[in-house]
């Protein structure tokens, strides 16, 4: 990873940006299946952007020409794919060239970069933002999408609108209640193509040029509470996601809060239905998506609890629930101890729908509920405790496989050695009687401040498969995927060298995922911002 | 009764704002779409088939499918696929199923019993992004959608060649003895390739859960699942060899290849190809006969 940057200001001009490069010196390792196509692999990304009063620039080179395993043929390539021009004028601004854009919660329009995944689903095009008067926010906008190196998909354009009416009613700030309302509208236009029809020898499907979604919600919070509703719909888009079906999709949201003095309450529901949009109808993968459906799964971070990552299933559909409680216990109270207390219990719940809108689908999609405690314990140790019980349909989010039952348990203690020194250790184990059976994961981190921090960790599948995994062609593996790192920070510079095996498997982001075969071999990254 | 006049003072402000800036404008562009009814979803397509020219030589199909026992979606290709055989011009598309990638593999690496590592090698070689995926007649795409197959092969059947070919193939002392013969109908050089693919083995298949509606499909993995047209392995190595021909002229190739223990000689074919940049010229297939 590589990362550099500079700064200059100079009369209201302001020049920022950034580097960004992972690079990886790959090994071939027939026990777990790495491979050595290349010497030298890299992800390298160089962002440049220029502010000014009235105009803003910006541009970003990619140099993906021997990429990092794992992302789709098309990524690969360099150029500079990104490049804008935004003016701004009184109550308007309008950008030329590319840009992203979210409408709501995204279930008609999110287009975002996400380089873990490989994903830049970008317009190129025009935008106009408007802010006629207080309150008001009215976005006009119409593009082709980035697919890696082209812009070949279908026409994208939208319209969105947001109204806080707290700002034209005095009555309700006084009465510290914020209501917006806003409405979405998305069109894509995509040109007619040979599809025949499975089933029908002879026949092709009758696609329609135009396909259009919209999207109306209403964000309501007083006080300490909050509500969002929220509704979705589509028309007609047979694709490749949804087997050309010609139903139109849906997807309806529910999210309430409570936020006050230590105690955080979250409540959401989701119900969605023939939901992936993309620009270009006929494609696979993680690329050319329009919109994108918030995940209600907790993103994970501890190694074992994201071995089992859960994807959207976008296209056939979901009910999706989650609940959370987090309460701080008070320092110097009977539970908080001297130093406080944090505890937070989450709840997410995913299950297959039926055509009857409020019926449930007999599978179970994802379960995980997981608690998590954190308390300092003395001025120099803090320790934080985690147990998740996880469901994880591996048929539905990886096409094979078993419904996999799993008991996580997480133990992430810090040490203060030193007032420049500290140590975190990690120790992790999943328990499960499916799939490849039981993980552990140990994990040693010694932080030396300002510069340097020294990393050690293994993830060894220590149990038996299972007797259906067996059946399948696997076999144990029993296999150790050690790592070992070096990072050295300075200044806005940040280094990082390493060596290690690492497992093949799906890394998730926002219910996105991207399947990552194993690899082995050293690595290297920079970043810098300027 | 002070929320209700509370109520009716956001709504009363907030609509004459919102009609003020025109936003309800937006809501008649909801009205430009393109619905298309139950009965117009299918159009009929033209089907190219031979002209009976016999100054001419049709190009035969080869779809090379790229399938895992792992794949739970593959069966769907391998329906696809037995719909085109079934179908008129069936006999000159010429499937083979490649079992290969991660579906092709355990977790450890090590292949599955229908994988083979020259499948791999073609696998890595054509950077095959998931699976199924086909390629057909080596135009240089894959195709990952079952719906592309269909299009593809039909476009394809209306090609001619350069070259016509038959082949015959017998079991012999437990050696498959193969001759390939030729006939130029224009000039080509490129590579001759020889497969042995077998047909009705039964194996382990993972398939899609079931779905609501349909009860009657059996989900998971089914070990007595019937794999046709199976790449067993390249008679002239992996990449075949050279092979050129011109008009007029006829040749012959012969070669042999040992029949493992694991393959059932009842139920082999092979396939013989020729190929160069521009694709696969011209593609046969036969069965494997035992010498009486």
């Amino acid at each position: 990873m590589m990362a550099a940057g500079m700064t200059a200001q100079d009369d209201g001009l302001t020049l920022s940006g950034s580097i960004q490069s992972d690079m990886l010196i790959p090994q071939e390792d027939k026990s777990t299946g790495a491979v050595k196509k290349e010497d030298f692999l890299t992800n390298t990304y160089a962002d440049l952007q220029l502010q000014s009063k009235y105009v803003d620039a910006g541009m970003r080179l990619e140099y993906l020409d021997h990429p990092l395993p794992g992302y789709e043929n098309d990524f690969k390539g360099w150029g500079v794919p990104n490049f804008w021009v935004k003016g701004k004028l009184g109550k308007g601004e309008l950008t030329l060239g590319t840009f992203y854009e979210q409408f709501g919660s995204g279930f008609v329009l999110r287009t975002y970069e996400e380089r873990s995944l490989g994903i830049d689903n970008s317009l190129l095009g025009g935008r106009l933002l408007l802010k006629p008067t207080d309150g008001v926010v009215l976005k006009l906008l119409s593009g082709k999408q980035r697919h890696y190196w082209s812009w070949s998909g279908g026409l994208v354009s939208g319209a969105d609108v947001e109204v806080s009416l707290d700002e034209w009613i005095p009555s309700m700030q006084q009465h510290d209640t914020r209501l917006s309302l806003g409405a979405s509208w998305v069109n894509k236009q995509e040109k007619d193509e040979l599809v025949p029809a499975i089933g029908h020898l002879g026949y092709r499907y009758n696609l329609p040029e135009f396909v259009n979604a919209w999207d109306v919600r209403a964000n309501l919070s007083k006080g300490p509470w909050s509500a969002l509703v929220e509704y979705a719909q589509k028309t007609q888009d047979p694709s490749l996601d949804n087997n050309f079906s010609y139903a139109d999709g849906h997807v309806a949201l529910l999210s309430g809060s409570y936020s006050e003095r230590g105690l955080s309450v979250l409540l959401q529901a989701k119900r969605s239905e023939n939901m992936s949009f993309r620009s270009r109808r006929n494609v696979n993968g993680i690329s050319s998506y329009v919109n994108h459906l918030p995940a209600f799964t907790l993103d994970h971070t501890y190694a074992l609890a994201a071995l089992y990552p859960y994807a959207t299933q976008l296209a056939d559909g979901e009910w999706a629930y989650q609940a959370e409680v987090g309460y701080n216990f008070k320092r110097k109270t009977a539970i908080g101890g001297r130093y406080g207390m944090n505890v937070k219990l989450n709840y997410s719940y995913v299950r297959a729908i039926q055509d009857a809108w409020f019926k449930w689908g007999s599978q179970t999609y994802y379960q995980d509920l997981n608690v998590q405690l954190s308390r300092k314990f003395t001025k120099d140790f803090k320790l934080s405790l985690m147990y998740m019980n996880q469901r994880y349909n591996q048929p539905v989010v990886e096409k094979h496989g078993e419904m996999i039952h799993s008991n996580i348990f997480v133990a992430d203690g810090m040490m203060q050695l030193a007032p420049k020194a500290k140590l975190r250790c990690e120790l992790q184990y999943l328990q499960t009687k499916e799939d490849q059976g039981d993980w552990a994961f140990g994990l040693v981190e010694l932080s030396l401040a300002p510069h340097w921090m020294f990393t050690l960790s293994d993830l060894w599948n220590c149990g038996d498969a299972s007797a259906e995994t067996l059946a399948s062609g696997e076999e144990n593996t029993h296999l150790h995927y050690y790592q070992a790192l070096v990072t050295y920070n300075i200044g806005s510079h940040r280094l990082q060298a390493g060596y290690g095996r690492t497992r093949a498997g799906y890394n998730c982001s926002g219910g996105v995922c991207r399947y990552v075969p194993a690899t082995k071999g050293f690595t290297l990254s920079y970043n810098y911002n300027f | 009764m002070k929320s209700v006049v509370y109520i009716n003072e956001v709504l009363t402000v907030s609509l004459g704002r919102i009609a003020r800036f025109g936003l309800l404008s937006v809501l008649a562009l909801l009205s430009a779409c393109s619905h298309i009814d139950d009965d117009e979803r299918l159009i009929k397509m033209d089907v190219n088939v031979p002209t009976g020219d016999p100054t001419e030589v049709t190009r035969n199909v080869l779809l090379e499918d790229f399938t895992g026992q792992r794949c739970v979606n593959c069966p769907k290709g391998a329906k696809v696929i037995d719909q085109l055989q079934e179908s008129d011009f069936g006999e000159r598309v010429i499937a083979v199923g490649i079992y290969s990638g991660p579906f092709g593999k355990n977790a450890s690496g090590a292949l599955l019993p229908l994988s083979t590592q020259t499948g791999c090698d073609y696998y890595d070689h054509w950077q095959i992004e998931s699976q199924p995926g086909a390629i057909i007649n080596r135009s240089g795409h894959v195709y990952y959608s079952p719906q592309d197959w269909t299009r593809e092969v039909m476009a394809a059947l209306g090609g001619k060649s350069a070259v016509k070919m038959d082949l015959e193939a017998v079991l012999h002392d437990g050696n498959i003895e193969i001759a390939v013969h030729s006939q130029g109908y224009g000039d080509f050089a490129g590579k001759l390739q020889v497969w042995v693919v077998e047909d009705g083995i039964v194996a382990l298949q993972l398939l899609p859960d079931a779905p609501e509606e349909d009860p009657a499909w059996k989900g998971g993995s089914d070990p007595g699942y019937v794999h046709n047209h199976v790449f067993r392995a390249a008679v002239n190595g992996s990449w075949g060899e050279d092979f050129a021909i011109s008009t007029g002229e006829q040749k012959s190739n012969r070669m042999q290849i040992p029949a493992a223990e694991a393959w059932n000689t009842d139920h082999l074919s092979v396939v013989a190809f020729v190929c160069n940049g521009k694709g696969v010229e011209q593609v046969v297939k036969g069965k494997v006969k035992t010498e009486k």
